[in-house]
């Protein structure tokens, strides 16, 4: 048995630190550590709902547009506001422009360099590289400059990010040709999610951390200026996943097939469910809320079913409480394994540990029968099982997988594309109904919670407003889902579980766990 | 009511005309400073924040007109009297004023019942009336280190100390608001002991410089 | 200066059959992050000699600042001067982890002579361990690689002063990276670059001053800072001064969230003053440079300024921007006093005026029932007097 520890784990938001126990080249157990503790839920009490929505947005500096929202939501339940349609379809396309932008920076920039040799890329045939992209149907590029420029690079000895990177480790499969394919648009992707950004600053000023959707709607007024600059912004990244990143993602899952067999998890998945339809039904939502407890069978969740527990984490009180009663009280004492090791608290529910994700909302949606995410993911299993020379498709159980966790994010970008170009439509056909009302001003008093999903998972902010401001303050946020450490009964969080099992081939260089920790985006 | 008379040489026309442009300024100011701090009506803030800075510099140079002529002027130096002397010594407390300070507390605290034997000004008035240059330099200060274009003046460290005493340019703006509550606090304050104290000869001295002749002249 | 070294740059580019264009439209927003573009570092390390080393250090964070930085397109001088550095540890985006990471960190303090870009509050709660990095806590790190570096660069508020994080409770501790090494004894110039997150063009700016313009090595960057460290040219005016709402501000036009007109007001792109905006507090050059490639700004899409960009660098906490502004819908912050939680200053004024006012009925009443009302007979000599008389002294 050999302790192997990954501190700092490096391409995700935040700090992490992973130990793994390694037996014959597997990992036998695994604990995941959250490094850092700020206090939000502290800082925002005694202020104003609209301050807490304007800071809780600061928990994640890559999904602000989701903390804002699920606090935002959280207000307006607690004071009861029901807010414009106008505001409904904006909120939408903000959110989903916030996807596409996360989706793309997670695959390209934060996960690609676990898959992708770029040194690999320096051995490619210029020529046929641009055979298999167009075999592979994905998008081309100036391939001989970007490995002329590669190979400068290289040489010249100093790699800067790249350095130490675990380049030419056995686990690598892609070819230099796709690994070429796959630099180019790394490249191309950084552009693709500032593209989707803008389509967020145009709405809500900046990105990271917009300022528009305030507790009783939204104070950005579309303007025909506007709504033009957000169409041609979501077109050219909309052309961009479906020309490139979705056959980068089957034509590189082709070669990692091997994936599909590990890394399933604790194999429970809840989603809150994001994008409101005009029902405001969080079952309704195009992406639906919905919960698979061991099986593939759709149940409704229900928030009263939560607790937190921190028998491994550096809290000295709240155990086993519900986040709307929920209490942060800091107190770290000493790192172990063997007792506490985590900033970051064990949500469960009804004592089970959940994983949350763009798996569980496309698993949640397929099993609900949306006829996008079933031709998406059908689709891309008969591609997969076509490559793995199978007689059918591969089965919906291997999306419960390292390599389904990767694809069906993947996915996911694809389906929020299509859907955002409706939502686009839906609000110019809004404005030219003669709707003009975007915002109620109205305070009320009570809890509530924002249940939404952030693009890596699903994000609970429970807040209780009292005379104007707010009195209760709780966050449950994805990676809290994913990253948890164990429970009072000793379970492993998600992230922990999907570890296991999974193989090593070299203990000084964990490149499979830091695959695992990725497919999560903690 | 007292009895004593209110003769012109306690208030010179001059200072009657001073104490009018103060009234007038401070009322300005306090509106359209309330009006710059919240614009609770459209298409006033151009016209607001003219008006608050005429009437910031109106009452700076009212105030420093009132200062020389305190030098010059003379005025009564006893209640219900005609004889004069300079103003200053009248303003400021003066050493003879010292013993009558917890006195005149506690007339005003109902401790004592008869009035207390003061110069123009009682003890307590004096200490207010020193103050009032103060907090109007005070609100002059806190005025300029709040207004912006004042960073690219010259001597725009001297408020930059201000503005860094204060934490920062939301905390100066506090401080300038809560100058203005003291401002207010001490108008109440004032008309209401002149109200008290003889509404009609005091008012009618120091607005319209009617005399009222005392009881036992 | 900055131009010379362009003009060397670009023939440096075109030596190696490289057109400027080509490289430009090439690099575009790869340059964001930065050290992508030390990809095409060969083709001018040669000429330029040694590549500046960089180290992007990230403590209470929330990443907003790295991925801020990768929303920067404009690759005229950044990219010039981006190809000149060569990052050696930035978390969210290098290959390396684990230990392979920790040594590159190692090697580049060993060699010496790098910038420090410090992104997230410095986090002093709990002895140092709410953030822990590499089983250690992150502030022992940190006082490590800055004791060494040629400068520092703090980007975003949090790094500045705390920001957030230092707000009231400040239940973490958080502090900013000057008063941190100031309080640790360590001498280095920094560079304050506040706002939640910091805005990419800035840091790029700065890096052409530290890099380029070799400003760091004669100590003249150092004349461009205010008295928090701040560049002047950045943060020497206020959003208000410079804001394209400012002419509806002079008129009187405000827009009322909730009112009825509120659309047609935010569509003509009336004054959100009245919403709290914080442009008249806060000192940054937003509405110039925008954001996201200059494709907006808060106040542009309809929100008030909630002045991100207010941070004090040399109190360390006290003033961050959170404090410093909320709420954010009203005029002024709010006062915190002890025991009670925030309060609006508009508030404690009406209640001292109100108190004061019946104070003042009270005391009318008061007068009235001692009969002042009709006179009270003045004493006939002066307390002191009279007790110095008993005493037999007299004068």
């Amino acid at each position: 048995m050999a302790r192997v520890t990954i501190d700092p784990v490096t391409r995700i938001e935040g700090h992490l630190r992973v130990e793994v126990e390694v037996d014959n080249g597997v990992i036998k157990d695994a604990w995941v550590s959250g490094g850092l503790y700020r206090g939000m839920e502290t800082v925002l009490l005694g202020r104003a709902p609209a301050d807490a929505f304007y800071v809780a947005q600061r928990i994640c500096g890559v999904c602000p547009i989701s903390h804002g929202h699920a606090s935002t939501m959280g207000s307006e339940a607690a004071m009861g506001i029901k807010i414009p349609n106008n505001a409904r379809i904006i909120r939408n396309i903000i959110e989903g422009a916030e996807a596409l932008h996360s989706h793309i920076l997670w695959f390209y920039t934060l996960t690609a360099l676990d898959y992708v040799d770029v040194v690999s890329a320096l051995s490619a045939n210029i020529a046929d590289t641009y055979a298999l992209a167009e075999a592979a149907g994905t998008s081309t590029a100036d391939f001989g400059a970007i490995q002329k420029r590669l190979k400068g690079f290289v040489e010249g000895g100093q790699l800067s990010i790249f350095t130490n990177g675990y380049w030419g480790h056995p686990a690598m499969k892609l070819s230099p040709e796709l690994n070429l394919i796959a630099v180019a648009h790394y490249l191309e992707a950084l552009e693709m999610q500032s593209e989707a950004a803008a389509i967020i600053a145009v709405m809500g000023g900046k990105f990271p951390h917009f300022m528009t959707s305030l507790p009783g709607g939204t104070v950005w007024i579309p303007t025909e200026q506007k709504l033009d600059d957000i169409y041609f912004r979501w077109q050219k990244v909309s052309n961009w996943i479906n020309g490139a990143m979705i056959p980068d993602t089957i034509a590189i899952a082709a070669q990692y097939l091997p994936l599909a067999g590990y890394g399933k998890g604790v194999g429970n998945y809840l989603a809150w469910g994001v994008y409101d339809d005009k029902s405001m039904d969080p079952t309704k939502r195009a992406m639906p809320r919905g919960m698979l407890m061991g099986g593939l069978t759709l149940t409704q969740p229900d928030p009263a079913k939560i607790k937190e527990y921190i028998d491994h984490s550096w809290y000295e009180s709240g155990d086993g409480l519900n986040p709307s009663v929920g209490e942060t009280k800091a107190k770290f004492d000493a790192y172990s394994t063997d007792a506490k090791y985590s900033w970051v608290k064990a949500p469960r529910y009804d004592d089970k540990p959940v994983e949350v994700g763009p798996l569980s909302r496309m698993l949640v949606a397929y099993v609900a029968g949306d006829p996008d995410v079933k031709g998406l993911v059908d689709f891309t299993l008969a591609a997969l099982g076509k490559a793995a020379g199978a007689a059918g498709p591969l089965p919906v159980t291997a999306l419960q997988s390292l390599l389904g966790r990767v694809g069906a994010r993947n996915l996911e970008a694809a389906f929020v594309a299509k859907k955002m170009g409706a939502w686009i439509t839906e609000l110019i056909d809004a404005v030219k109904g003669g709707d003009s009302t975007y915002f109620v001003d109205k305070s009320g008093e009570g809890e509530g919670a924002g249940l939404w999903e952030a693009p890596r998972g699903a994000l609970g902010h429970w807040v209780g407003v009292k005379g104007g401001k707010i009195s209760s303050y709780q966050v449950v946020t994805p990676s809290t889902w994913d990253c948890s450490p164990r429970d009072k009964n000793n379970v492993r969080g998600p992230m922990e579980e999907a570890l296991v099992g999974t193989p090593i081939a070299d203990p000084t260089k964990p490149l499979e766990a830091l695959r695992i920790v990725h497919s999560f985006d903690p | 009511m007292s009895h004593e008379g209110h003769y012109r040489e306690a208030h010179p026309l001059i200072f009657v005309v001073t104490h009018w442009i103060n009234l007038v300024c401070m009322i300005g100011l306090a509106f359209t400073g309330f009006y710059i701090h919240y614009p609770f009506f459209a298409g006033f803030m151009y016209g607001a924040r003219a008006i608050h800075f005429l009437l910031m510099f109106v009452i700076i140079i009212n105030l420093a007109c009132r200062i020389i002529l305190a030098f010059w002027v003379k005025t009564a130096n006893q209640l219900g009297t005609r004889e004069t002397d300079i103003d200053l010594k009248n303003w400021l407390p003066q050493k003879e004023n010292k013993y009558q300070f917890m006195e005149t507390v506690k007339y005003y605290t109902f401790f004592r019942n008869t009035r207390v034997i003061s110069a123009k000004y009682g003890a307590l008035q004096k200490i207010a009336y020193l103050a009032t240059p103060i907090i109007t330099l005070f609100m002059a200060y806190t005025g300029f280190a709040l207004y912006t274009p004042a960073h690219s003046w010259a001597i725009w460290p001297f408020f930059a100390a201000g503005v860094s005493f204060f934490g920062g340019a939301m905390g100066i703006r506090i401080a300038h608001y809560f100058g203005m509550w003291v401002v207010i606090l001490f108008t109440m304050v004032h008309a209401y002991l002149a109200a008290i104290d003889g509404f009609k000869p005091l008012w009618g001295l120091i607005f319209l410089w009617r005399e009222t002749p005392g009881d036992e002249h | 200066m900055a131009q010379e070294a362009r003009a060397e740059f670009t023939e440096l580019l075109a030596a190696r059959g490289v057109s400027r264009r080509d490289f430009l439209k090439y690099c575009g927003s790869v340059a964001a992050l930065l050290g992508m573009s030390e990809m095409y570092a060969p083709q001018i390390a040669a000429a330029v000699g040694k590549l500046q080393p960089a180290l992007w250090m990230a403590h209470g964070l929330c990443t907003g600042c790295t991925e801020s930085m990768a929303q920067v397109d404009n690759p005229d001088v950044p990219t010039v001067v981006l190809d000149l550095l060569s990052v050696n540890y930035w978390e969210t985006v290098m290959a390396a982890a684990g230990t392979q990471a920790e040594d590159n960190v190692a090697a580049t303090v060993a060699a010496g002579g790098y910038v420090l870009i410090v992104e997230g509050s410095v986090m002093l709660g709990e002895n140092g361990n709410v953030l822990r990095i590499g089983g250690k806590p992150g502030i022992e790190e940190l006082k490590t690689v800055a004791a060494k570096a040629a400068a520092v660069i703090a980007v975003g508020s949090c790094a500045v002063d705390g920001g957030w994080v230092a707000g009231a409770p400040n239940i973490a501790n958080a502090t900013g990276v000057s008063k941190f090494l100031k309080d640790s004894g360590i001498n280095v110039p920094v560079i304050n670059l506040p706002t939640c997150p910091v805005n990419p063009e800035w840091v790029v700016a700065m890096l052409v001053d530290v890099l380029l313009m070799g400003e760091l090595a004669d100590g003249s960057i150092l004349k461009k800072l205010d008295d928090m460290g701040r560049p002047k040219l950045i943060f020497g005016s206020t959003i208000h001064d410079n804001c394209p709402r400012r002419g509806h501000f002079e008129n009187g036009e405000f827009v009322v969230f909730g009112s009825p007109t509120q659309a047609a007001d935010e569509a003509a792109g009336w004054c959100l003053y009245q919403m709290g905006c914080k442009g008249p507090t806060t000192q940054t050059n937003c509405p110039l440079v925008r954001w996201n490639h200059r494709s907006s700004w808060c106040v542009e899409a309809g929100s008030p300024c909630i002045g991100c960009g207010n941070a004090n660098p040399i109190t360390g906490g006290p003033g961050n921007w959170f404090d410093a502004s909320a709420p954010f819908l009203t005029r002024h912050a709010d006062v915190r006093l002890p025991g009670i939680g925030g309060v609006q200053p508009s508030t404690i004024g009406a209640v001292v005026g109100g108190v004061a006012a019946v104070g003042l009925v009270a005391h009318g009443l008061g007068s009235a029932a001692k009969g002042r009302v009709k006179g009270v007979p003045t004493e006939t000599q002066k307390v002191h007097d009279a007790k110095m008389a008993s005493k037999g002294g007299d004068k």
